[in-house]
Protein backbone atom coordinates (compact mmCIF):
# COMPACT_ATOMS: atom_id res chain seq x y z
CA UNK A 1 0.00 0.00 0.00
CA UNK A 2 1.20 3.53 -0.65
CA UNK A 3 0.01 7.03 -0.05
CA UNK A 4 0.80 8.05 -3.60
CA UNK A 5 1.69 4.72 -5.12
CA UNK A 6 5.44 5.34 -4.94
CA UNK A 7 6.35 4.87 -1.27
CA UNK A 8 6.03 1.36 0.13
CA UNK A 9 4.64 1.13 3.61
CA UNK A 10 1.66 0.31 5.75
CA UNK A 11 -1.33 2.19 7.10
CA UNK A 12 -1.65 1.99 10.88
CA UNK A 13 -4.77 3.62 12.35
CA UNK A 14 -4.83 6.11 9.49
CA UNK A 15 -1.13 7.01 9.78
CA UNK A 16 1.07 5.79 6.94
CA UNK A 17 4.31 4.16 8.16
CA UNK A 18 6.99 4.07 5.49
CA UNK A 19 8.84 0.85 4.82
CA UNK A 20 12.19 2.42 5.61
CA UNK A 21 14.72 2.49 8.40
CA UNK A 22 16.48 4.82 10.78
CA UNK A 23 20.23 4.73 10.47
CA UNK A 24 22.14 5.27 13.70
CA UNK A 25 25.75 5.35 14.77
CA UNK A 26 27.85 3.74 17.46
CA UNK A 27 28.71 6.18 20.22
CA UNK A 28 30.11 6.25 23.72
CA UNK A 29 27.84 7.11 26.61
CA UNK A 30 27.96 7.71 30.32
CA UNK A 31 25.43 8.12 33.11
CA UNK A 32 25.57 10.51 36.07
CA UNK A 33 23.24 10.83 39.06
CA UNK A 34 22.62 14.32 40.36
CA UNK A 35 20.89 14.77 43.72
CA UNK A 36 19.86 17.79 45.73
CA UNK A 37 17.79 18.71 48.76
CA UNK A 38 14.68 18.79 46.58
CA UNK A 39 13.77 17.30 43.22
CA UNK A 40 13.32 20.84 41.94
CA UNK A 41 16.97 21.67 42.55
CA UNK A 42 18.23 18.31 41.28
CA UNK A 43 16.36 19.01 38.05
CA UNK A 44 17.70 22.56 37.84
CA UNK A 45 21.26 21.23 38.10
CA UNK A 46 20.52 18.47 35.59
CA UNK A 47 18.84 20.76 33.07
CA UNK A 48 21.74 23.19 33.31
CA UNK A 49 24.37 20.45 32.97
CA UNK A 50 22.67 18.97 29.92
CA UNK A 51 22.06 22.30 28.23
CA UNK A 52 23.61 23.01 24.84
CA UNK A 53 23.86 19.28 24.29
CA UNK A 54 21.71 18.61 21.25
CA UNK A 55 24.19 17.49 18.63
CA UNK A 56 27.66 16.12 19.11
CA UNK A 57 28.80 17.99 15.98
CA UNK A 58 28.17 21.47 17.33
CA UNK A 59 27.92 20.93 21.07
CA UNK A 60 30.62 18.36 21.71
CA UNK A 61 28.16 16.00 23.32
CA UNK A 62 24.53 14.95 23.23
CA UNK A 63 22.98 15.16 26.67
CA UNK A 64 19.67 14.77 28.37
CA UNK A 65 17.78 13.67 31.42
CA UNK A 66 17.11 9.95 31.44
CA UNK A 67 14.75 9.87 34.40
CA UNK A 68 13.94 11.13 37.86
CA UNK A 69 15.10 9.02 40.80
CA UNK A 70 13.32 8.47 44.08
CA UNK A 71 15.30 8.90 47.31
CA UNK A 72 15.53 5.10 47.56
CA UNK A 73 17.43 4.98 44.28
CA UNK A 74 20.15 7.51 45.08
CA UNK A 75 23.36 6.99 47.06
CA UNK A 76 22.50 9.74 49.54
CA UNK A 77 18.78 9.12 49.96
CA UNK A 78 17.78 12.46 48.45
CA UNK A 79 15.72 13.00 45.31
CA UNK A 80 17.73 12.93 42.13
CA UNK A 81 17.95 12.80 38.40
CA UNK A 82 19.99 10.59 36.10
CA UNK A 83 21.51 12.30 33.10
CA UNK A 84 23.17 10.68 30.11
CA UNK A 85 26.00 12.17 28.07
CA UNK A 86 26.97 10.78 24.67
CA UNK A 87 30.05 11.51 22.58
CA UNK A 88 32.18 10.08 19.84
CA UNK A 89 34.55 8.34 22.29
CA UNK A 90 35.21 8.02 26.03
CA UNK A 91 38.02 10.54 25.68
CA UNK A 92 35.65 13.02 24.06
CA UNK A 93 33.21 12.63 26.94
CA UNK A 94 35.82 13.26 29.64
CA UNK A 95 36.18 16.95 28.83
CA UNK A 96 32.43 17.41 28.52
CA UNK A 97 31.82 15.81 31.92
CA UNK A 98 34.53 17.91 33.52
CA UNK A 99 33.13 21.19 32.19
CA UNK A 100 29.44 20.45 32.59
CA UNK A 101 29.76 19.09 36.13
CA UNK A 102 32.27 21.73 37.15
CA UNK A 103 30.25 24.65 35.88
CA UNK A 104 26.67 23.48 36.27
CA UNK A 105 26.43 20.95 39.12
CA UNK A 106 29.20 22.03 41.48
CA UNK A 107 27.67 25.50 41.39
CA UNK A 108 24.08 24.42 42.00
CA UNK A 109 22.79 24.74 45.61
CA UNK A 110 22.76 21.53 47.62
CA UNK A 111 23.84 19.34 44.74
CA UNK A 112 25.80 16.10 44.82
CA UNK A 113 26.96 13.94 41.96
CA UNK A 114 27.40 10.17 41.66
CA UNK A 115 28.19 7.49 39.11
CA UNK A 116 25.12 6.68 37.05
CA UNK A 117 26.41 3.80 34.99
CA UNK A 118 28.09 0.58 36.06
CA UNK A 119 30.60 -0.43 33.41
CA UNK A 120 34.11 -1.90 33.36
CA UNK A 121 35.53 1.21 31.70
CA UNK A 122 35.57 4.27 33.93
CA UNK A 123 36.04 7.97 33.30
CA UNK A 124 36.68 10.75 35.77
CA UNK A 125 33.68 12.41 37.36
CA UNK A 126 35.05 14.16 40.43
CA UNK A 127 38.69 13.86 39.46
CA UNK A 128 38.84 17.43 38.18
CA UNK A 129 36.08 19.26 40.12
CA UNK A 130 37.63 18.16 43.42
CA UNK A 131 40.50 20.58 42.89
CA UNK A 132 38.04 23.41 43.44
CA UNK A 133 38.55 22.52 47.09
CA UNK A 134 42.00 24.14 47.01
CA UNK A 135 43.47 21.48 49.25
CA UNK A 136 40.57 21.44 51.73
CA UNK A 137 38.88 18.60 49.81
CA UNK A 138 38.92 15.15 51.39
CA UNK A 139 38.08 11.71 50.04
CA UNK A 140 36.04 8.92 51.56
CA UNK A 141 36.33 5.48 50.01
CA UNK A 142 33.36 3.22 50.68
CA UNK A 143 33.54 -0.20 49.04
CA UNK A 144 34.69 0.31 45.49
CA UNK A 145 33.57 3.94 45.33
CA UNK A 146 35.60 6.98 46.29
CA UNK A 147 33.66 10.12 47.16
CA UNK A 148 35.20 13.57 47.21
CA UNK A 149 33.98 16.16 49.66
CA UNK A 150 34.62 19.66 48.40
CA UNK A 151 33.90 22.47 50.88
CA UNK A 152 31.57 25.06 49.34
CA UNK A 153 29.59 27.97 50.71
CA UNK A 154 26.44 25.95 51.46
CA UNK A 155 28.26 23.00 53.00
CA UNK A 156 30.00 20.30 51.02
CA UNK A 157 29.78 19.26 47.39
CA UNK A 158 29.99 15.47 47.36
CA UNK A 159 31.05 13.91 44.09
CA UNK A 160 32.04 10.35 43.24
CA UNK A 161 35.48 10.04 41.70
CA UNK A 162 34.48 8.18 38.53
CA UNK A 163 31.57 6.82 36.57
CA UNK A 164 31.17 4.10 33.97
CA UNK A 165 31.34 4.66 30.24
CA UNK A 166 30.18 2.33 27.51
CA UNK A 167 31.21 2.17 23.88
CA UNK A 168 28.09 0.15 23.02
CA UNK A 169 25.91 3.25 22.98
CA UNK A 170 23.93 4.29 19.92
CA UNK A 171 23.22 7.80 18.71
CA UNK A 172 20.80 8.89 16.04
CA UNK A 173 17.81 6.62 16.30
CA UNK A 174 15.04 8.71 14.78
CA UNK A 175 11.43 9.11 13.72
CA UNK A 176 10.26 11.68 11.19
CA UNK A 177 6.63 12.56 11.81
CA UNK A 178 4.74 14.19 8.99
CA UNK A 179 1.48 16.12 9.33
CA UNK A 180 -0.99 18.44 7.72
CA UNK A 181 -1.71 20.38 10.93
CA UNK A 182 1.19 21.99 12.76
CA UNK A 183 -0.46 22.18 16.17
CA UNK A 184 -1.71 18.60 15.99
CA UNK A 185 1.65 17.39 14.74
CA UNK A 186 3.46 19.06 17.63
CA UNK A 187 0.96 17.64 20.13
CA UNK A 188 1.40 14.13 18.72
CA UNK A 189 5.17 14.39 18.65
CA UNK A 190 5.16 15.59 22.25
CA UNK A 191 3.12 12.50 23.15
CA UNK A 192 5.74 10.33 21.45
CA UNK A 193 8.55 12.07 23.37
CA UNK A 194 6.63 11.51 26.61
CA UNK A 195 6.30 7.81 25.77
CA UNK A 196 10.02 7.55 24.99
CA UNK A 197 10.86 9.30 28.26
CA UNK A 198 9.45 6.29 30.10
CA UNK A 199 12.15 4.07 28.59
CA UNK A 200 15.31 3.87 30.70
CA UNK A 201 18.77 4.44 29.28
CA UNK A 202 17.67 6.70 26.42
CA UNK A 203 17.42 10.44 25.88
CA UNK A 204 15.96 12.69 23.23
CA UNK A 205 18.61 15.42 23.25
CA UNK A 206 16.94 18.14 21.18
CA UNK A 207 14.74 20.94 22.62
CA UNK A 208 11.81 19.25 24.28
CA UNK A 209 12.97 16.10 22.54
CA UNK A 210 11.95 17.42 19.12
CA UNK A 211 13.91 18.64 16.09
CA UNK A 212 12.32 20.89 13.50
CA UNK A 213 15.50 21.36 11.49
CA UNK A 214 16.40 17.92 10.26
CA UNK A 215 19.65 17.92 8.34
CA UNK A 216 21.21 16.18 5.42
CA UNK A 217 24.91 15.44 5.06
CA UNK A 218 26.73 18.03 2.96
CA UNK A 219 26.11 21.55 1.76
CA UNK A 220 26.98 23.86 -1.05
CA UNK A 221 28.97 26.05 1.35
CA UNK A 222 32.55 25.47 2.42
CA UNK A 223 33.21 24.84 6.10
CA UNK A 224 29.87 23.24 6.87
CA UNK A 225 29.16 19.55 7.26
CA UNK A 226 25.39 19.51 7.21
CA UNK A 227 22.54 21.61 5.94
CA UNK A 228 18.78 21.69 5.86
CA UNK A 229 17.07 18.51 4.77
CA UNK A 230 15.39 20.17 1.77
CA UNK A 231 13.64 16.95 0.74
CA UNK A 232 11.58 17.25 3.94
CA UNK A 233 11.02 21.01 3.90
CA UNK A 234 7.34 21.55 3.03
CA UNK A 235 7.88 25.02 1.62
CA UNK A 236 10.30 23.58 -0.97
CA UNK A 237 7.88 20.84 -2.03
CA UNK A 238 7.65 22.05 -5.58
CA UNK A 239 11.15 23.46 -5.85
CA UNK A 240 13.34 20.51 -4.88
CA UNK A 241 13.31 16.75 -5.08
CA UNK A 242 10.81 16.47 -2.26
CA UNK A 243 10.00 13.44 -0.19
CA UNK A 244 6.74 14.99 0.89
CA UNK A 245 3.28 14.36 -0.44
CA UNK A 246 0.78 17.09 -1.28
CA UNK A 247 -0.96 18.55 1.74
CA UNK A 248 2.04 18.14 4.06
CA UNK A 249 2.42 21.21 6.23
CA UNK A 250 5.24 20.26 8.60
CA UNK A 251 7.67 17.54 9.63
CA UNK A 252 9.09 17.04 13.11
CA UNK A 253 11.85 14.65 14.06
CA UNK A 254 12.63 12.82 17.27
CA UNK A 255 16.29 11.86 17.68
CA UNK A 256 17.06 9.14 20.19
CA UNK A 257 20.37 8.27 21.86
CA UNK A 258 20.65 5.21 24.06
CA UNK A 259 23.16 3.24 26.06
CA UNK A 260 22.36 0.10 24.05
CA UNK A 261 20.90 -0.62 20.62
CA UNK A 262 18.05 -2.59 22.19
CA UNK A 263 16.98 0.43 24.25
CA UNK A 264 17.00 2.68 21.19
CA UNK A 265 14.84 0.17 19.32
CA UNK A 266 12.42 -0.02 22.25
CA UNK A 267 12.26 3.77 22.45
CA UNK A 268 11.51 4.01 18.73
CA UNK A 269 8.83 1.33 19.11
CA UNK A 270 6.95 3.16 21.88
CA UNK A 271 7.38 6.47 20.07
CA UNK A 272 5.95 5.04 16.88
CA UNK A 273 3.05 3.50 18.76
CA UNK A 274 2.25 6.81 20.45
CA UNK A 275 2.12 8.49 17.04
CA UNK A 276 -0.02 5.85 15.37
CA UNK A 277 -2.37 5.62 18.37
CA UNK A 278 -3.52 9.23 18.24
CA UNK A 279 -1.84 10.82 15.24
CA UNK A 280 -4.57 10.49 12.61
CA UNK A 281 -7.01 12.56 14.67
CA UNK A 282 -4.37 15.27 15.06
CA UNK A 283 -3.54 15.60 11.42
CA UNK A 284 -0.53 13.30 11.35
CA UNK A 285 -0.39 11.59 7.98
CA UNK A 286 2.83 9.67 7.93
CA UNK A 287 5.88 8.42 9.85
CA UNK A 288 9.21 7.86 8.18
CA UNK A 289 12.83 7.74 9.29
CA UNK A 290 16.16 9.26 8.33
CA UNK A 291 18.95 7.26 6.82
CA UNK A 292 21.95 7.60 4.54
CA UNK A 293 21.21 4.60 2.37
CA UNK A 294 22.53 2.29 5.03
CA UNK A 295 26.14 3.00 4.21
CA UNK A 296 27.21 5.19 7.13
CA UNK A 297 25.59 3.95 10.33
CA UNK A 298 26.16 0.60 11.98
CA UNK A 299 22.64 0.38 13.36
CA UNK A 300 19.48 0.12 11.22
CA UNK A 301 16.04 0.25 12.78
CA UNK A 302 13.35 -0.77 10.28
CA UNK A 303 10.00 0.78 11.08
CA UNK A 304 8.12 -2.33 9.94
CA UNK A 305 9.92 -4.28 12.69
CA UNK A 306 8.78 -1.76 15.30
CA UNK A 307 5.07 -1.77 14.53
CA UNK B 1 28.45 -24.85 52.89
CA UNK B 2 30.82 -27.70 53.60
CA UNK B 3 34.26 -27.50 55.10
CA UNK B 4 36.61 -28.67 57.81
CA UNK B 5 35.91 -28.35 61.52
CA UNK B 6 38.81 -28.06 63.95
CA UNK B 7 37.75 -28.81 67.51
CA UNK B 8 40.29 -27.65 70.08
CA UNK B 9 41.13 -30.69 72.21
CA UNK B 10 42.28 -28.94 75.37
CA UNK B 11 43.74 -25.60 76.40
CA UNK B 12 47.16 -25.52 74.80
CA UNK B 13 50.26 -24.48 76.67
CA UNK B 14 51.76 -22.86 73.62
CA UNK B 15 50.38 -20.29 71.26
CA UNK B 16 49.19 -21.57 67.93
CA UNK B 17 49.55 -19.93 64.51
CA UNK B 18 46.42 -20.82 62.53
CA UNK B 19 47.19 -18.81 59.40
CA UNK B 20 47.37 -22.05 57.39
CA UNK B 21 43.78 -22.99 58.20
CA UNK B 22 42.03 -21.07 55.42
CA UNK B 23 39.52 -22.72 53.05
CA UNK B 24 41.59 -22.24 49.92
CA UNK B 25 44.80 -23.45 51.56
CA UNK B 26 43.16 -26.53 53.05
CA UNK B 27 41.59 -27.42 49.71
CA UNK B 28 45.08 -28.11 48.38
CA UNK B 29 45.95 -30.56 51.15
CA UNK B 30 45.03 -34.13 51.99
CA UNK B 31 43.78 -35.18 55.44
CA UNK B 32 47.20 -36.44 56.52
CA UNK B 33 48.91 -33.26 55.39
CA UNK B 34 46.39 -31.17 57.29
CA UNK B 35 46.93 -33.19 60.49
CA UNK B 36 50.67 -32.79 60.10
CA UNK B 37 50.65 -29.02 59.67
CA UNK B 38 52.79 -27.41 62.33
CA UNK B 39 50.81 -24.75 64.13
CA UNK B 40 52.58 -24.54 67.46
CA UNK B 41 54.78 -21.51 67.95
CA UNK B 42 56.54 -22.87 71.03
CA UNK B 43 59.31 -25.34 71.62
CA UNK B 44 57.13 -28.40 70.98
CA UNK B 45 55.74 -27.11 67.66
CA UNK B 46 52.34 -28.80 67.93
CA UNK B 47 50.78 -30.21 64.76
CA UNK B 48 47.14 -29.65 63.85
CA UNK B 49 46.29 -33.25 64.69
CA UNK B 50 47.75 -32.87 68.19
CA UNK B 51 45.86 -29.70 68.99
CA UNK B 52 42.56 -30.35 67.23
CA UNK B 53 40.10 -33.08 66.35
CA UNK B 54 39.65 -32.60 62.63
CA UNK B 55 36.44 -33.53 60.79
CA UNK B 56 34.68 -32.63 57.54
CA UNK B 57 36.04 -32.13 54.09
CA UNK B 58 37.30 -29.31 51.91
CA UNK B 59 34.78 -26.52 51.38
CA UNK B 60 34.26 -22.80 51.58
CA UNK B 61 33.97 -22.70 55.37
CA UNK B 62 36.39 -23.52 58.17
CA UNK B 63 35.00 -23.87 61.68
CA UNK B 64 37.11 -23.68 64.80
CA UNK B 65 35.15 -25.16 67.65
CA UNK B 66 35.42 -25.41 71.43
CA UNK B 67 37.64 -22.35 71.51
CA UNK B 68 36.66 -20.96 74.91
CA UNK B 69 40.38 -21.08 75.72
CA UNK B 70 41.17 -19.76 72.24
CA UNK B 71 43.07 -16.70 73.37
CA UNK B 72 46.18 -18.64 72.31
CA UNK B 73 44.87 -19.03 68.74
CA UNK B 74 46.80 -16.39 66.82
CA UNK B 75 46.64 -15.39 63.15
CA UNK B 76 43.16 -16.87 62.65
CA UNK B 77 42.18 -16.08 59.05
CA UNK B 78 45.46 -14.27 58.37
CA UNK B 79 45.79 -13.83 54.62
CA UNK B 80 42.24 -15.06 53.99
CA UNK B 81 41.18 -14.33 50.41
CA UNK B 82 37.74 -15.96 50.18
CA UNK B 83 35.35 -18.18 52.09
CA UNK B 84 34.36 -18.06 55.73
CA UNK B 85 36.15 -18.85 58.97
CA UNK B 86 33.85 -19.30 61.94
CA UNK B 87 35.24 -19.45 65.46
CA UNK B 88 33.04 -20.65 68.29
CA UNK B 89 34.99 -19.15 71.13
CA UNK B 90 37.83 -16.67 71.40
CA UNK B 91 40.87 -15.90 69.29
CA UNK B 92 44.24 -14.48 70.12
CA UNK B 93 46.21 -11.79 68.34
CA UNK B 94 46.46 -10.92 64.66
CA UNK B 95 43.13 -12.45 63.54
CA UNK B 96 42.45 -11.42 59.94
CA UNK B 97 45.90 -9.90 59.48
CA UNK B 98 46.48 -8.99 55.82
CA UNK B 99 43.15 -10.57 54.90
CA UNK B 100 41.99 -9.50 51.43
CA UNK B 101 38.53 -11.06 51.17
CA UNK B 102 36.03 -13.47 52.67
CA UNK B 103 34.56 -13.38 56.13
CA UNK B 104 35.64 -14.17 59.68
CA UNK B 105 32.96 -14.68 62.34
CA UNK B 106 34.23 -14.76 65.89
CA UNK B 107 31.59 -15.82 68.40
CA UNK B 108 33.67 -14.61 71.29
CA UNK B 109 36.45 -12.11 71.92
CA UNK B 110 39.41 -11.17 69.76
CA UNK B 111 42.88 -10.25 70.97
CA UNK B 112 45.23 -7.47 69.95
CA UNK B 113 45.91 -6.43 66.37
CA UNK B 114 42.63 -7.76 65.01
CA UNK B 115 42.37 -6.87 61.28
CA UNK B 116 45.91 -5.57 61.19
CA UNK B 117 46.60 -4.45 57.59
CA UNK B 118 43.18 -5.78 56.51
CA UNK B 119 42.48 -4.82 52.90
CA UNK B 120 39.15 -6.53 52.13
CA UNK B 121 36.38 -8.72 53.45
CA UNK B 122 34.39 -8.63 56.68
CA UNK B 123 35.33 -9.50 60.25
CA UNK B 124 32.51 -9.80 62.74
CA UNK B 125 33.34 -10.15 66.44
CA UNK B 126 30.46 -10.90 68.81
CA UNK B 127 32.46 -9.99 71.91
CA UNK B 128 35.22 -7.49 72.59
CA UNK B 129 38.47 -6.83 70.76
CA UNK B 130 41.87 -5.85 72.12
CA UNK B 131 44.28 -3.05 71.42
CA UNK B 132 45.46 -1.84 68.01
CA UNK B 133 42.48 -3.10 66.04
CA UNK B 134 43.34 -2.46 62.38
CA UNK B 135 46.78 -1.30 63.43
CA UNK B 136 50.28 -1.85 62.14
CA UNK B 137 53.23 -3.98 63.07
CA UNK B 138 56.86 -2.98 62.69
CA UNK B 139 57.64 -2.94 58.98
CA UNK B 140 54.09 -2.22 57.86
CA UNK B 141 53.51 1.04 56.05
CA UNK B 142 49.81 1.35 56.87
CA UNK B 143 47.31 -0.27 59.20
CA UNK B 144 43.94 -1.27 57.84
CA UNK B 145 43.62 -0.37 54.14
CA UNK B 146 40.15 -1.69 53.33
CA UNK B 147 37.41 -4.06 54.41
CA UNK B 148 34.97 -3.81 57.28
CA UNK B 149 35.24 -4.83 60.93
CA UNK B 150 32.21 -5.02 63.20
CA UNK B 151 32.78 -5.49 66.94
CA UNK B 152 29.67 -5.93 69.05
CA UNK B 153 31.43 -5.14 72.32
CA UNK B 154 34.19 -2.74 73.31
CA UNK B 155 37.65 -2.34 71.80
CA UNK B 156 40.99 -1.47 73.31
CA UNK B 157 43.38 1.41 72.77
CA UNK B 158 44.66 2.83 69.49
CA UNK B 159 41.97 1.36 67.28
CA UNK B 160 42.78 2.16 63.65
CA UNK B 161 46.36 3.20 64.30
CA UNK B 162 47.76 4.38 60.93
CA UNK B 163 44.57 3.16 59.26
CA UNK B 164 44.25 4.34 55.68
CA UNK B 165 40.93 3.00 54.36
CA UNK B 166 38.06 0.75 55.38
CA UNK B 167 35.44 0.90 58.09
CA UNK B 168 35.47 -0.15 61.74
CA UNK B 169 32.18 -0.31 63.60
CA UNK B 170 32.18 -0.68 67.35
CA UNK B 171 28.86 -1.15 69.10
CA UNK B 172 30.42 -0.40 72.45
CA UNK B 173 33.14 2.06 73.32
CA UNK B 174 36.70 2.46 72.13
CA UNK B 175 39.72 2.71 74.36
CA UNK B 176 41.99 5.71 74.33
CA UNK B 177 43.47 7.24 71.18
CA UNK B 178 41.16 5.62 68.63
CA UNK B 179 42.23 6.74 65.18
CA UNK B 180 45.75 7.58 66.26
CA UNK B 181 47.94 8.54 63.29
CA UNK B 182 44.96 7.77 61.06
CA UNK B 183 45.39 8.55 57.35
CA UNK B 184 41.88 7.71 56.16
CA UNK B 185 38.89 5.47 56.64
CA UNK B 186 36.08 5.50 59.14
CA UNK B 187 35.75 4.40 62.75
CA UNK B 188 32.20 4.43 64.06
CA UNK B 189 31.83 3.97 67.82
CA UNK B 190 28.17 3.72 68.77
CA UNK B 191 29.08 3.71 72.47
CA UNK B 192 31.42 6.66 72.07
CA UNK B 193 35.15 7.25 72.12
CA UNK B 194 37.54 6.98 75.05
CA UNK B 195 40.06 9.73 75.78
CA UNK B 196 42.01 11.60 73.10
CA UNK B 197 40.62 10.10 69.90
CA UNK B 198 42.37 11.07 66.70
CA UNK B 199 45.78 11.63 68.26
CA UNK B 200 47.98 12.80 65.37
CA UNK B 201 45.38 11.83 62.79
CA UNK B 202 45.84 13.37 59.33
CA UNK B 203 42.63 12.40 57.56
CA UNK B 204 39.72 10.08 58.18
CA UNK B 205 36.46 10.15 60.08
CA UNK B 206 35.62 9.20 63.66
CA UNK B 207 31.87 8.97 64.24
CA UNK B 208 30.45 8.39 67.67
CA UNK B 209 27.82 9.18 70.25
CA UNK B 210 30.30 11.10 72.38
CA UNK B 211 33.90 11.63 73.40
CA UNK B 212 35.35 11.13 76.87
CA UNK B 213 38.05 13.78 76.43
CA UNK B 214 39.04 15.72 73.33
CA UNK B 215 42.55 16.73 72.46
CA UNK B 216 43.11 20.49 72.52
CA UNK B 217 44.30 20.22 68.93
CA UNK B 218 40.78 19.46 67.68
CA UNK B 219 38.64 22.43 66.67
CA UNK B 220 34.87 22.84 66.58
CA UNK B 221 33.55 23.53 63.06
CA UNK B 222 29.91 23.75 64.09
CA UNK B 223 26.76 21.73 63.39
CA UNK B 224 26.09 20.66 59.81
CA UNK B 225 23.85 18.51 57.62
CA UNK B 226 26.56 16.55 55.81
CA UNK B 227 25.66 14.70 52.62
CA UNK B 228 28.55 12.29 53.20
CA UNK B 229 26.86 11.08 56.42
CA UNK B 230 23.80 10.18 54.36
CA UNK B 231 26.01 8.35 51.86
CA UNK B 232 27.77 6.50 54.66
CA UNK B 233 24.49 5.54 56.38
CA UNK B 234 23.12 4.06 53.17
CA UNK B 235 26.34 2.33 52.19
CA UNK B 236 26.60 0.55 55.54
CA UNK B 237 22.93 -0.45 55.53
CA UNK B 238 23.26 -1.82 52.01
CA UNK B 239 26.54 -3.63 52.72
CA UNK B 240 25.96 -4.90 56.24
CA UNK B 241 22.18 -5.17 56.60
CA UNK B 242 21.40 -5.84 60.26
CA UNK B 243 25.05 -5.43 61.23
CA UNK B 244 24.97 -1.77 60.19
CA UNK B 245 25.06 0.80 62.98
CA UNK B 246 22.00 2.84 63.76
CA UNK B 247 22.03 5.72 61.25
CA UNK B 248 23.70 8.87 62.45
CA UNK B 249 21.42 11.89 62.84
CA UNK B 250 21.66 14.02 59.72
CA UNK B 251 22.70 17.04 61.76
CA UNK B 252 26.15 16.46 63.25
CA UNK B 253 28.80 18.45 65.03
CA UNK B 254 32.02 18.46 63.04
CA UNK B 255 35.25 18.68 65.00
CA UNK B 256 38.33 18.95 62.79
CA UNK B 257 41.81 17.73 63.66
CA UNK B 258 44.42 16.81 64.54
CA UNK B 259 45.57 20.38 63.91
CA UNK B 260 49.04 19.39 65.07
CA UNK B 261 49.26 17.59 61.71
CA UNK B 262 47.46 18.63 58.51
CA UNK B 263 44.10 18.69 60.31
CA UNK B 264 42.02 17.09 57.58
CA UNK B 265 40.54 14.47 59.87
CA UNK B 266 37.27 14.89 61.71
CA UNK B 267 35.20 13.70 64.62
CA UNK B 268 31.45 13.71 63.99
CA UNK B 269 29.11 13.72 66.96
CA UNK B 270 25.34 14.16 67.18
CA UNK B 271 24.63 17.89 67.01
CA UNK B 272 24.09 19.49 70.38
Amino acid sequence: MSIHNTIPGKDINGVFVDDTFAEAFGMSGTGIIITADTLKWAKIAAVTATGFGTSVIGCGAECGIDRELTPDETPDGRPGVRILIFGFSPDAIIGQVKNRIGQCVLTSPGSACYAGLEAPQQIGLGKAPRFFGDGFQTAKKLGDSRYWRVPVMDGEFVIEESTGVTTDAVGGGNLLIVGKDRAGLLETTEAAVDAIAKIDDVITPFPGGIVRSGSKVGTKYKGMFASTNDAFCPTLRGATKSELTPGTLAVLEIVIDGLTSARVAEAMRVGLKAVTDVGAKKGVTRVTAGNYGGKLGQHHYHLKDLI
Amino acid sequence: MSGYTFRLKAPSAERLDLSALTPDNLAKLGNHEISSLKVGMGRTALAVGEAFDVSGSAGDTVTIDNAASGAILDFVGAGLTAGTIRVNGNVGAYAGRKMTGGKIEINGNAGNFLASCLSGGLIHVKGNAGNNLGGILAGDRFGMIGGIVVVEGNVGARTGDKMRRGTVIVRGKTGEAAGSRMIGGTIWAEGGFGPVPGLMMRRGTLIGSGVERLLPTFVDCGNHDLVIVRVLNRYLKKTLGDLAPKPMPLFVQRIAGDMSTIGKGEILLPAT
